[in-house]
């Protein structure tokens, strides 16, 4: 047990520090410091020890299996995490002249051009710094879009009862009244229930596909179409798209608009949380409203490329305040470049991975078949699946009184992350799987055998897991009561 | 060819465990009338030696504000980042984590941003800090709608909040596009010549949601008026003051003078400028914003075994729980980096923190005293107390002047002010952090001085 504010060395315990070159500096009596933080006081060695104990009580994908639905978590290569600390990166200043910047202005436009043709649009911006920014500086361009040609009566914003929980809150942040409109019992979406909805109220509607059931929407260019006939709008959350690089494109069912994460699709580590990276792509009529600026290659009289910012004629203004998470622009760009074409490829093996998961949970030997307590059931039915799957554990409940989160919980204790769990909210006791293409078909019969192995253990076992992790199962309810949000601190 | 996919070349023996042929049989459900006719045209796979080399070719064009005198700031700031910082957060057990979800096995980080809303919370004078926001305007837009959903109900200024008229252009942007949907009435506070916000004018403010002020301001410009304002604007309307972090080694934190909710760009612990992203928003409130604050939150907790254990929480707020109710959208956030600047703040400790503002503000002060001995060189407020950075009135357009110390000189000379507001055209915003030396100033003001003899 580390505990950083036990550190209680010399008040200059820290790095040594230059001296400041000059003491003639005034800070107004109202305004001075009277008691400096209680920062812990350690020497480098110390906190080294400190974060290093800390990184031991923590699990990311380098540490093993990371299966975790919709959160795409695949291998970060680490020549990405060499690049951004180069000199040239981590030292730009958002504000220096555009002939400052000429490097990193040239990996931003072979972004936003690979980002558009990848996903069948006109023109992208970089700037948003995560999926669910994504989503609100594109809905705020529909919503400018919309007040430009005179329909700013249309102030509803359709999203399947599938849909993540970021699309209708960025909707709503943007003023939007939300329509969830229910899936058919296959987990589709449902064109009569979205035929029911759309009017002339209809701003657009907020869909990921394939959905987060993992399948692909048979009917999209069809919902394109029903939506597009009421002058409503067609947003893609691009949280899916590394199941379908190369095979189908948003342009090509009908969208106007799309986020990508570049931390899943593109590999933008995810580092506990953040940074992410959201760009967006837009179809022609909705360029003019992205947020400012983006960069433009121009040629100069002697024919050399010259890059240089651009402020959309009629832009929203400002989501972020420089030019997005930059780093993770760099990072995907490297991370592009090593698949290059064969991104296709990629999206071929998460596909590959997921369907082949699944047949290994859902097929077991007679043997281990006959050892289970019960088995789970699909969240849909479905002959194929796309980069993740769901499964619901009912039938394990139902047999044994084991929750979906109990086996999500055992599962830790054989070293892999669990599942998404609990979501979509419309398959009960759901688990997400999402192998994606960084997992080598070892790795996955390994899981599917311990997955397996976990149906055939006794209940309470289960019930009571993890057992083998830094800690036993944590108390969510205590933490939500007593709200104990910071450490005191106390003097002695 | 890539080298990324484990299973390559072993396709067929994995679909034939399936009972399928191809790798086109797992894409049946894909309808064809919406299916790609064309390969992506895009160059053939790189690899790592390849990608790296032209990384540095390309990253090798851009000129770094490390590799030259740079006195450019305005709310991005050269700093120096202890080599631990960065060799530690990317351990892969932190790199690669995703959001911790199951707290069992993430306790490390879980325990990492306990600590860090503990060390923002003692620097900015508030109890609750959340794990961070994307950055210093995002910060700042969501503590306003937070303060417009806390006070909405008793405000008779219903829905209206009041920002300082000197905020920057791009904060003031972001705050638009997050407060425009709700239908919030955005007022500014007029500030005087000297840069101070105008006390008379607060009055206005009464029955308002809330006050957004900076300290230092844009203008680099420590303001002992925004001590008074919570008196005058009442418990009914929130004080929310934007800080430069490190100015906390020797300003007030904003809690001590009654600042309801406190943000901030936290970049200069823990990462260098980095174009702009990614960096982190700090957030901090009082009790009375925790359940209408945006973001995630780690608190204490126990486990079965009744052994200290940390957790997400307060997760009801949020976007995947409430939906379209939620408080905020976020849900990606910052988290790498504010670790970063946890590790910097750690092994700063509070005489670290007190001897970096010191450098900062003796970096500022040395610079200012250099230029203002200048002839034709004065201060656009000559009687205010400045932290990094000031702004100095030439006689001709400072965009002018930029050029000159770029072209012969080799030096980032700060921010034509122009580029913000068009009628201060001849003035620069100049920034001094720690990482300027003497050497440094003494080549600006020759800079300046040679520009200056070269009109007359």
């Amino acid at each position: 047990m580390s505990d950083l504010f036990a550190f209680n060395g010399a008040q200059d315990a820290g790095y040594a520090q230059p001296d400041p070159i000059s003491d003639e500096f005034t800070i107004p009596a109202a305004l001075q410091r009277s008691k400096l933080p209680r920062w812990p006081r350690a020497s480098e060695p110390e906190i080294v020890r400190h974060y290093t104990w800390l990184s031991t009580r923590s699990h990311g994908i380098d540490s093993g299996f990371y299966p975790l639905g919709s959160c795409t978590m695949k291998h970060n290569p680490r020549v990405n995490e060499r690049i951004v600390q180069m000199p040239g990166m981590n030292d730009l200043h958002a504000l220096s002249p555009a002939s400052h910047l000429q490097g990193m202005m040239a990996i931003f436009h072979e972004m936003q051009e690979m980002l558009a043709h990848c996903a069948g649009m006109d023109t992208v911006t970089l700037q948003p710094v995560a999926g669910a920014q994504g989503e609100f500086t594109a809905m705020r361009c529909v919503q400018e879009y919309h007040r430009d040609i005179g329909q700013e009566n249309r102030d509803k914003v359709i999203v399947p009862d599938s849909a993540h929980g970021t699309n209708p809150a960025s909707a709503a942040m943007c003023g939007y009244e939300i329509i969830e409109i229910p899936s058919l019992d296959n987990g589709q979406l449902d064109l009569d229930a979205l035929r029911a909805v759309v009017g002339d109220d209809t701003a657009a509607m907020m869909i990921t596909n394939p959905s987060t059931l993992g399948l692909f929407e048979p009917e999209i260019a069809e919902a394109a179409e029903i939506v597009h006939e009421a002058g409503g709008q067609m947003y893609y959350d691009g949280a899916n798209f590394n199941a379908i690089l190369g095979k189908t494109n948003p342009g090509l069912m009908g969208f106007d608009a799309v986020h990508y994460n570049l931390h899943k699709t593109f590999s933008q580590p995810h580092g506990g949380g953040g940074p992410g990276a959201g760009p967006i792509g837009v179809k022609s009529h909705l360029s003019d409203y992205l947020p400012s600026p983006l960069v433009i290659a121009e040629e100069d009289e002697e024919g050399e490329t010259w890059f240089d910012w651009y402020e959309p004629p009629k832009t929203i203004g400002k989501v972020q305040q420089w030019h997005g998470n930059s780093g993770a622009t760099v990072r995907a760009w490297a991370f592009y470049r090593r698949y290059g074409r064969d991104l296709e490829k990629m999206s071929e093996h998460a596909v590959l991975n997921a369907n082949y998961l699944r047949h290994r949970i859902m097929n077991p030997s007679k043997e281990v078949r006959d050892s289970i307590h019960a088995m789970p059931c699909d969240g849909a039915p479905a002959d194929v699946v796309k980069h993740e799957f769901t499964l619901s554990m009912t039938p394990v409940k139902d047999a044994t009184g084991v929750t979906g989160k109990d086996i999500a919980k055992r599962l830790l204790d054989f070293g892999y992350m669990a599942p998404t769990l609990y979501f979509p909210m419309i398959v009960p006791e759901c688990l997400m799987f999402e192998p994606t293409e960084t997992e080598s078909k070892e790795a996955i019969d390994q899981f599917a055998d311990d997955f397996l192995h976990i149906l055939t253990e006794d209940p309470e076992l289960v019930k009571t897991a993890p057992h083998d992790t830094p800690v036993k199962r944590v108390d969510e309810v205590w933490a939500a009561r007593n709200l104990i949000l910071r450490h005191p601190c106390d003097d002695e | 060819m890539v080298d990324q996919l484990p299973n390559l070349g072993r396709e067929a023996e994995m679909l034939e465990a399936m009972g399928m042929t191809s790798i086109d049989d797992l894409f049946t459900d894909i309808p064809e009338h919406v299916r790609r006719s064309e390969p992506l045209d895009l160059p053939p796979p790189q690899t790592e030696e390849e990608i790296l080399r032209e990384a540095r070719m390309l990253l090798g064009m851009n000129i770094s504000v490390d590799s030259r005198p740079s006195f450019l700031g305005a709310g991005l700031y050269s700093n120096y980042v202890p080599t631990m910082v960065p060799m530690l957060a990317t351990r892969g057990e932190f790199l690669t984590a995703y959001t911790p979800y199951q707290p069992e096995v993430s306790q490390g980080m879980l325990q990492a941003m306990w600590e860090f809303q503990t060390m923002v919370s003692e620097l900015v004078g508030l109890p609750v800090s959340n794990v961070s926001m994307y950055d210093a305007s995002t910060a700042a837009a969501e503590a306003l709608t937070c303060a417009v959903r806390v006070h909405g109900r008793k405000a008779s200024q219903k829905s209206t909040i009041y920002v300082s008229e000197l905020i920057p252009p791009h904060r003031m942007s972001v705050i638009h596009n997050y407060t425009q949907g709700a239908e919030i009435v955005v007022k500014t506070l007029p500030h005087d010549d000297d840069g101070m916000i105008d006390l008379t004018a607060v009055g206005a403010a009464e029955g308002a949601c809330a006050v957004y002020v900076e300290q230092p301001n844009s203008f680099g410009l420590l303001d002992p008026g925004v001590c008074e304002l919570k008196p005058m604007i009442g418990e009914n309307t929130a004080l929310i003051v934007g800080v430069q972090p490190v100015s906390l080694g020797l300003v007030a934190p904003p809690g001590d003078y009654g600042a309801d909710i406190v943000v901030g760009e936290g970049q200069p612990f823990g990462i260098g400028p980095t174009a702009g992203g990614p960096i982190y928003g700090l957030f901090a409130c009082s009790e009375a914003y925790i359940r209408q604050m945006p973001g995630r939150i780690v608190g204490l907790s126990k486990d079965s075994d009744g052994e200290r254990a940390f957790t997400l929480t307060l997760s009801t707020r949020e976007q995947h729980i409430r939906r379209h109710r939620a408080t905020s959208n976020i849900c990606s956030n910052e988290t790498l980096i504010a670790l970063m600047g946890a590790m910097h703040m750690a092994l700063l400790g509070p005489g670290g923190l007190e001897k970096l503002a010191q450098r900062n503000a003796g970096a500022c002060s040395a610079t200012k005293s250099a230029l203002v001995a200048l002839d034709g060189v004065e201060l656009v407020h000559p009687n205010g107390y400045h932290f990094n950075e000031f702004a100095i009135r030439l006689p001709r357009p400072a965009a002018d002047l930029l050029s000159f110390l770029d072209d012969e000189c080799d030096i980032t000379g700060g921010l034509d002010l122009s580029q913000w507001w068009p009628e201060r055209e001849n003035e620069l915003l100049v920034c001094a952090t720690d990482q300027i030396d003497i050497e440094d100033i003494e080549e600006l003001a020759e800079g300046i001085q040679d520009w200056l003899e070269g009109y007359e």
